[in-house]
This record gives structure tokens, sequence and C-alpha cells, in this order.
């Protein structure tokens, strides 16, 4: 087990290296160099000073020894310093990452209940009325934009209704204990969680349904159901978590993706994470955090997904570990 | 043998796929005639601001919070919405084929180097990666383009592979190789053409997503400015909520509507490609 975990992660190096020199490459395209921007952005007219980052961010040099330079420091976790913020990059990333990891999460957990629900109950009771029904507001949520599904959540739970905060992660202005804290916190996650874990949930439940119809046919749910157990045991217990696979397969693929949504999401409801801090810096041309983003969010997709593969090996013992 | 008319037929079967369709030629015609029914420039100011739709007959759709006629750029931002899905799924497309087809042919290390690769697109998160390409290089069409098929080409490229892995050992194109083709015409011009009908089924759903994407980017405000787009109306709505929120909602349904009709029109070509689901 050890071992795996082992060769998991290092299977990750190269991938991070990847996104380095991709990083690299963007900035080589970027039409002016890089320190145009970066002085035009912190306001310094001085030749001597332009000409000091020039050496200190190496450009006198030829693009080989930069990009060296350039893995050297994102290695070492030195992503520059955001002058915006008064804090190096990876201070301000960390700071932002919580909230988004908060959100991520909270959206994977409705996608799941909300898809793994819908596709068994479409596939118990498969071709009713019931199947055709989920079907249908599977393929609606699958169509719609987060952001706008968010919007028009807000206007009807929060402007129309008034039941939930429109935006922010808490009330600003009060003072909770701990319980309550979380509670304010919960309330303001209801909605961003729901808006982007929907979309993930109208495919969750394609695939359970799917899935869930294929193990039926299994010839071990054949046997538990001639032996007389129960049909709600034999769901539970015999077919649901043979067809959960293919899900946790989906959920490992779509992770970047969810994070991408997140970044979404969170300008639509103003929650103080990544994609907040992702947009504030891409808007304000604040290069050194917008890569930096953009490396960090990678980690941590590469390391979500070596332990969903890791999580495989506990789900299905027949995956044996090569 | 799958003929054109029998395949037309399997799909005419399938009434949601046939909706979808009806769906995205009414899109298409939309886009098209855009210029002659709203001949003007779009982004232009042409009445009161915040006009409820169905209340005022020279705008059906109403007017934005500057007073734009929202019909006029619905119908202006179809062009641009098909515009970048399309050119977008081609890039994806291109890309992708190149990829997964010369993996698998090729095999060995240049498999794994292509296949890492893709494991590389797939693990940057796609938004973020968007956003980045669009900050540096320029909020311009082309560029939205691009970046958007950079992110959506490597389904495309797996299921290549997977075809031309399929293909690439068959009795035919063993006889090409006998007879001494060279492998670019073998994979271009033998294997490609057998491989190509499910790689453009996927091509077709990830026109959708390239939408979906598109109006993200433009919802975030970094679409092309110069341009009426369905998710830049939508952020430009949004400060209205509270009064009116029609503006987020137009939009909003055009976009779900097309990207649905797609999928239901992918799904069906699927369907009537299946062999498994021949007569059912």
């Amino acid at each position: 087990m050890l071992r795996i975990l082992f060769r998991r992660l290092v299977q990750i190096i190269p991938l991070i290296l990847g996104v380095i020199i991709m990083n690299f490459g963007l900035i080589q395209l970027a039409p002016g160099s890089f320190l145009d921007v970066m002085t035009a952005e912190q306001q310094i007219s001085d030749p001597a000073m332009i000409e000091r980052m020039r050496i200190l961010y190496g450009m006198d040099q030829p693009a080989a020894v930069q990009l060296l330079k350039y893995i050297w420091s994102v290695v070492t976790l030195d992503f520059g310093y955001s002058y915006r913020q008064n804090a190096p990059v990876l201070t301000v990333i960390m700071q932002h990452l919580p909230a988004t990891a908060l959100l991520m999460l909270a959206a994977i957990a409705v996608a799941l209940l909300v898809g793994v629900v819908a596709g068994v109950v479409a596939a118990v009771k498969v071709n009713t009325i019931w199947d055709n029904l989920i079907s249908l507001i599977a393929v609606f949520f699958f169509a719609a934009p987060t952001f706008w599904l968010g919007i028009m959540l807000t206007i009807l739970f929060s402007v129309k209704l008034g039941w939930l905060p429109v935006g922010g992660m808490r009330t600003v202005g009060t003072e909770f204990g701990a319980i309550a804290a979380t509670f304010d916190i919960a309330r303001h996650l209801l909605l961003p969680a729901v808006s982007l874990g929907l979309f993930y949930a109208a495919t969750y439940a394609r695939v359970m349904r799917a899935s869930m119809l294929e193990v039926y046919k299994s010839d071990f749910v054949r046997t538990a159901r001639s032996k007389g157990l129960p049909g709600f045991q034999v769901v539970v217990i015999h077919v649901l978590r043979n067809a959960l696979l293919p899900v946790v397969t989906l959920l490992g693929l779509q992770l970047g993706t969810v994070l991408g949504g997140s970044v979404v999401i969170e300008t639509v409801f103003s929650w103080p994470g990544i994609g907040s801090l992702m947009l504030d810096s891409v808007m304000s041309r604040n290069y050194p955090v917008v890569l930096g983003v953009l490396v960090m969010s990678s980690v941590v997709v590469a390391v979500a997904n070596a332990a969903v593969d890791i999580a495989y090996f506990k789900l299905d013992p027949r995956i044996s570990a090569r | 043998m799958l003929t054109f008319w029998t395949f037309a037929r399997k799909f005419a079967r399938n009434r949601a796929a046939l909706l979808g369709l009806l769906v995205i030629v009414a899109v298409v015609v939309v886009a098209a005639m855009a210029p002659v029914w709203f001949p003007r420039n779009p982004l232009r100011i042409v009445g009161r601001p915040e006009i409820w739709p169905f209340v005022n007959p020279r705008f059906p759709l109403g007017t934005d919070s500057l007073g734009r006629d929202i019909a006029a750029m619905i119908a202006h931002g179809a062009r641009t919405t098909l515009m970048i899905g399309i050119f977008a799924s081609l890039t994806a497309s291109l890309i992708g084929i190149t990829v997964g087809s010369t993996a698998a042919y090729f095999g060995g290390w240049v498999d794994e180097v292509f296949m890492r690769i893709a494991e590389l697109f797939q693990t940057i998160p796609n938004i973020i990666f968007v956003l980045t390409i669009v900050s540096i290089l320029g909020q311009t069409i082309t560029n939205i383009t691009i970046a958007v098929g950079i992110v959506t080409w490597t389904p495309i490229a797996r299921l290549t592979r997977a075809e031309f892995l399929s293909l690439r050992d068959r009795e035919f194109v063993q006889a090409c190789r006998a007879i001494g083709m060279r492998d670019l015409s073998i994979m271009v011009r033998q294997i490609l053409p057998n491989a190509l009908p499910p790689v453009i089924i996927l091509s077709s759903l990830v026109v959708a997503s390239a939408i979906l994407f598109e109006s993200a980017v433009s919802f975030l405000g970094l679409g092309d400015p110069n341009v009426a787009s369905w998710g830049g109306l939508i952020g430009d709505g949004r400060t209205l909520i509270r009064s009116s929120w029609y503006i987020c909602a137009v939009p909003g349904i055009a976009i779900m509507a097309t990207v649905l009709a797609l999928n239901l029109v992918g799904d069906g070509l699927n369907d009537a490609l299946n062999p498994k689901l021949n007569e059912g």
C-alpha cells in the first residue's frame, strides 16, 4: 500500500513540471515583456529600479536559464511577491485555499448525494414516470451554466424569499459562538454548493443509473435475490456498492473541472476563495498571483487525483496492486 | 452496411434528438438572420433602460440596464456563441485527432509521452487555464476560441486513440503496410475515415461544452468587449437582480436551450450509430 502511494506521488512530479513549463511558455508568449506589465502595475518608472528587477527576475539571461531558474523558484515554493496584497504570493493563495476547498467538498457532497440517490431511484424504477422525470431534470441541469443557475437560485431564495444570504461567507459585523458561526457559514455555503453540485449530480445520476442497470444483470445479484434477500438489501449491499465505481472514476476525472467551476461560482456569490482571488488578479494584471494560482490549483488536482486512485484500491479489492 | 438513409431514419426515430435538431436549426437561423432583423449595432442604446419583456412591442425581450435591445443582443450573441463553439470544437478536434492517432499508431514511448501530455491538460483546472491564457494574451474572440480548444481536446484524443488502437492491426492496415504505403497516408487515408464517426459525435458534444466555457468567460467580464455575447449579457445584468432579473434569465435560457439541444443531438447520433441498439 505504501509503495503504491509512493509511486503515485512520484507520478505527479512530471505533471507539475509540465505545468511550470507551460506557465513559462505563457509568460514568454505575452505581448510585451512580463516586466513591462509588472512595472506598470506597481507604477515603477525609475530606470535603475527596472534594471534591478530585470536582473532580479533573470531577464537578462537566455530563455533556457530563465526556465531553470523559474522551475527552481517554483519548486522552492517561491511564486514571487504580490504588491496588491502586500504579501508573498504563496501566503495569499494559502489564505484563500481553505474557502475553496470547503466549497469544493460541499459541492462534491451535494453532487454525490443527489446524483447517486437519483440514479438509484431511476434504476430501481426503470422505465416508469420517475425514471423519465429524473432523466429529464438531469438533462436540464446538465445544460444550465452553473453561474446562471447560481444567479437564478439567488433571485429565488435570497431576493424573492429572503431565506438565504446573497453572498459572502460570513455575516458581516456579528460576533458568533463556534456553533452559531458554523451554522452561519453553512447558510452562506448552501446556495453556491448546490448550484455547483447540481451540474455534476446530473452526470452522476446518468452514470449511476446505467451502471446500476448493468450490475443488476450480474449473476451474483440473481443469487442474492433467489436466496430470498429483501429488495432493499439487494439494492444497497449488492448492487449499489458495485455500481459506485464508475462514479468514483468520473469524480476523479472531474476534480479539475470542479475546481474550475468553483472559480466561476465564487465570483457569483463573492465567496472569498481562490476564484475570487484569481479574477481579482486577472483584472488587475497581477500575474505572479495568476500563475501561482494556476500551479497551486494543478497541484491540488493532481494530489486529489492520486487520492481517488488510492480510494479505488479500498473500494474494489478486485483491482490488485500492480 | 450502414447507409446514410438508414442512419437518418434511426436518428429520426428518437424524438428528443429531433427536437434538439429543431432547436439548433432555429438558433442557426436566428444567428444567420441577425444582421437582417437587427441591422444596427446591437450594443447601441435604443430606448429607455430596464423595459420588461412583452411590454413594449418594439423590444419584445425588453432592454437592459443601459437601454440596449435584449432581442438584438440575443440574436447577435447567437452568432458569437455558435462561432466560438464551432471553431473551438474544430481546434479541439484537430489537436485531439492528431495527438490521439499519433499516440495509438506509433505506440511505445510516443504513446506514453502524448498520453502524459493529455493527462497534464486534464489536471490543470480548465477555467483557470482559459482565464490565464485570455488575460495574458488579450481578450479577443480568437484567443478565447483557441483557449477553449486547448482545454477541451483531451476527451477527443482519448477516443481517437481508442479507435485507432482497435484498427491499427486489422488486415486492411497490414495490407497497406505490405504494399509499402507511408505511415502518414495509412493514418489519414485508411484508418482515420473508419475511426471518424464516433469522434465527430464527440466533437458535437464538445461544441456544447465550448459554449458553456465561452459563456463563463464572458460572464466573468473577460470576453471580447466589442461583440454581443450571451454570457456577457448575464454578467451585465447581475447587478440588477433585485429589480430586473429578466436581464439574466433570458440569455441564460438561450444558453441552456442551445447546450441542451446539442447534447440531445449528440446522444441521438450516438444511439443511431451504436449497432447494439439497432432494432429496438
